[in-house]
């Protein structure tokens, strides 16, 4: 399969899927975005955990990224309350961390967490991952 | 044996001389007359007498010479100091020679026990100084030590043990562990490895003592010492005791443990820009920027975050080289006031991009301080900086210098109508790393300079740092220094 086919798969697999990316840093939330939106995805961005839990119970999305480290609410903290409610519970979540944190199994399987990625980080490997795990969803 | 020969000799010619007169009397057979026979009688009872007189006499003689050789006995009893002792009479050498022999034997005993004595003071001696040499060398360690014997009872203990376990050295004097110590866990320690036997191997285990203001961690090494002169029943040495060396490491594991959150704070701050700088430059590899605009703004995220980068380091090397102590300070008397002067010039269009308005009060000049003015600078630097950063637009920074001539001291104020740092924030604003949540957002930072600010002040300088804020109305960083003699 050629690049240009794999892209059209891909962009095929994105076409109306939403994806809120959560993270405190603006530079990371820009290219994450571009990343995401160049593949075709939807895009909605939160710089908090607050924020980013009020945007996911709006707009359900199919996806989230989320850093660890944030203000308000933590990663794992925005994670555990979406799974709290009945309408946002299940949403496949990424989450980004620069510290290395030693999550519990436990705390991430209940927590919707499907893939850990450590910063720094490649986009290219996280579009690749986002895509497996929303061909798992489907499947 | 002569005089005694003599004696009997002079009663036998007495007795000799009584006959002869009465058988001469008697073969006479007339009468002799009264005359004769009186002179005979009295010949012999003469006799009798004068061999009475001299037999008494001798006696007497002997029974002085007796006394008088006793006498030198007692005399070398009492005085303790055996000499020979003089015969007297020749009748008296076997007693002479039986009382010098025993003299002899005896002056022979006391010269072979007062070496004994001798050498058991020496052995004594020697024996208290070494007592008293390991006591010194125990009681110069600064880790708490406990000495017990085979009855669990303390028969050493340094100043530090007494300081860690409250208790008077004076009463040590092998009282049972249990009554000095109010430590059940140490005491078990103890005991369980008297009764372990072992004679080559220490045991190591971290303890916790209660103490006032939380417990403290002790490192305790028990090891058993032996008793050779006490073999059990198979020639087994015998346990004399316990030594347990306690050693404090309520420092060191907090040290870790800052030394860990540093390592995972600074990995964490690095990770940051790093990040970033990945992503876009991969981005731009991949070709997701397609027009120049993009590129552009793609090449300056990366140069940003490479000058943060960069900035984070020098941070981090600059606290750790004046907490460590290895940076070059190079006081001189400097003028606060052109210090000052050239940290606002920087600052300036900085503030104006954001329409703050910087007001800088009037500092005599000739006020100097002793400060290394590159650190000094930069501590101002940084103050103005935040303030800029966290003051919203169309705000104000303004800036006091007050001397306390009396007092020899120069206090800096940097006040901004920022917005404020909560309460609660407050007492850590100083600390590595820390960020106050709220502002998070306001500006990007490392949560190093004001840390690096309280070093240079606090630590390189000797003065102190302080800071108010209030919520909404805004913040005043400052610092006091002393005034050059």
């Amino acid at each position: 399969m050629s690049v240009e086919e794999t892209t059209t798969v891909a962009v095929n697999e994105a076409l109306g899927k939403t994806i809120l990316v959560a993270d405190d840093e603006t530079h990371i939330l820009h290219v994450v975005s571009m990343k995401l939106r160049n593949a075709g995805y939807n895009v909605v961005t939160a710089r908090d955990g607050q924020e980013a839990l009020d945007l996911a119970t709006a707009e359900r999305p199919d996806m989230l990224i989320t850093d660890y480290h944030m203000p308000q609410l933590s990663g794992l903290e925005l994670c555990q309350r979406l799974q709290q409610d009945p309408a946002t519970a299940g949403i496949p979540t990424i989450m980004l961390t620069a510290r290395g944190y030693n999550l519990e199994l436990a705390d991430t399987a209940s927590s919707g967490i499907r893939c850990m990625l450590s910063k720094p980080f490649s986009p290219r490997q996280l579009l690749a991952t986002v895509n497996d795990v929303l061909r798992g969803v489907a499947a | 044996m002569l005089r005694q020969g003599i004696y009997i000799l002079l009663l036998i010619a007495a007795m000799l001389a009584g006959h002869v007169g009465l058988f001469a009397w008697r073969d006479a057979g007339a009468p002799l007359g009264m005359g004769r026979l009186q002179l005979i009688e009295l010949i012999a009872v003469l006799a009798v007498a004068a061999a009475g007189g001299i037999g008494l006499l001798g006696m007497l003689s002997l029974e002085r010479k007796c006394l008088a050789m006793a006498g030198a006995v007692r005399k070398m009893t009492e005085a303790g100091v055996v000499s020979p002792v003089d015969c007297l009479d020749p009748d008296l050498h076997p007693l002479a020679v039986a009382i010098n022999g025993w003299a002899e034997r005896s002056q022979a005993a006391v010269s072979t026990a007062s070496l004994k004595a001798k050498e058991m003071e020496i052995r004594m001696k020697v024996a208290i100084a070494e007592r008293q040499h390991a006591e010194s060398i125990i009681y110069s360690i600064s880790d708490a030590v406990l000495v017990t014997d085979s009855f669990d009872e303390l028969v050493l203990a340094n100043e530090s043990a007494a300081r860690t376990f409250e208790f008077d050295l004076a009463k040590v004097d092998r009282a049972p562990v249990g009554s000095i110590l109010h430590d059940p866990k140490l005491i078990g320690l103890i005991r369980e490895m008297r009764q372990s036997n072992s004679k080559t191997e220490r045991r190591i285990v971290e303890h916790t003592v209660k103490a006032p203001g939380g417990g403290r961690t002790y490192k305790v090494t028990l090891s058993c010492f032996a008793d050779r002169a006490n073999t059990g029943a198979n020639g087994a040495v015998r346990p004399a005791g316990v030594v347990a060396v306690l050693h404090d490491m309520t420092k060191e594991k907090e040290l870790a443990a800052m030394k860990n959150d540093f390592v995972s704070n600074v990995s964490h701050e690095l990770r940051t820009p790093l990040a970033s700088i990945k992503a876009y430059v991969e981005m731009l590899i991949d070709g997701e920027a397609d027009d120049e605009r993009t590129k552009t703004e793609f090449y300056e995220v990366i140069q940003n975050e490479a000058n943060r980068l960069g900035r984070l380091i020098d941070d981090i090397l600059n606290i750790s080289r004046i907490e460590s102590g290895l940076v070059k300070v190079n006081k001189q008397p400097q003028s606060l006031a052109v210090i000052i002067k050239e940290a606002v010039e920087v600052i300036v269009p900085q503030a104006k991009q954001k329409n703050i308005c910087v007001r800088e009060g009037s500092t005599p000049i000739f006020y100097q301080t002793l400060a290394d003015r590159d650190m000094l600078y930069q501590a101002v630097l940084n103050l103005l900086s935040n303030a800029v950063k966290y003051t919203p637009e169309g705000g104000s920074i303004e800036i006091q210098t007050i001397v306390d001539e009396a007092n020899r001291t120069v206090v800096t104020r940097i006040n901004d109508t920022g917005v404020g740092i909560p309460a609660k924030d407050l007492p850590f604003v100083f600390e590595k790393f820390y960020r106050a949540e709220a502002n998070n957002r306001m500006a990007k930072g490392t949560g190093l300079g004001l840390s690096l600010v309280k070093q240079i002040v606090e630590t390189v300088h000797g003065g102190k740092i302080f800071v108010e804020s209030t919520v909404g109305r805004g913040s005043s960083f400052g610092f006091e220094l002393k005034l050059a003699e």
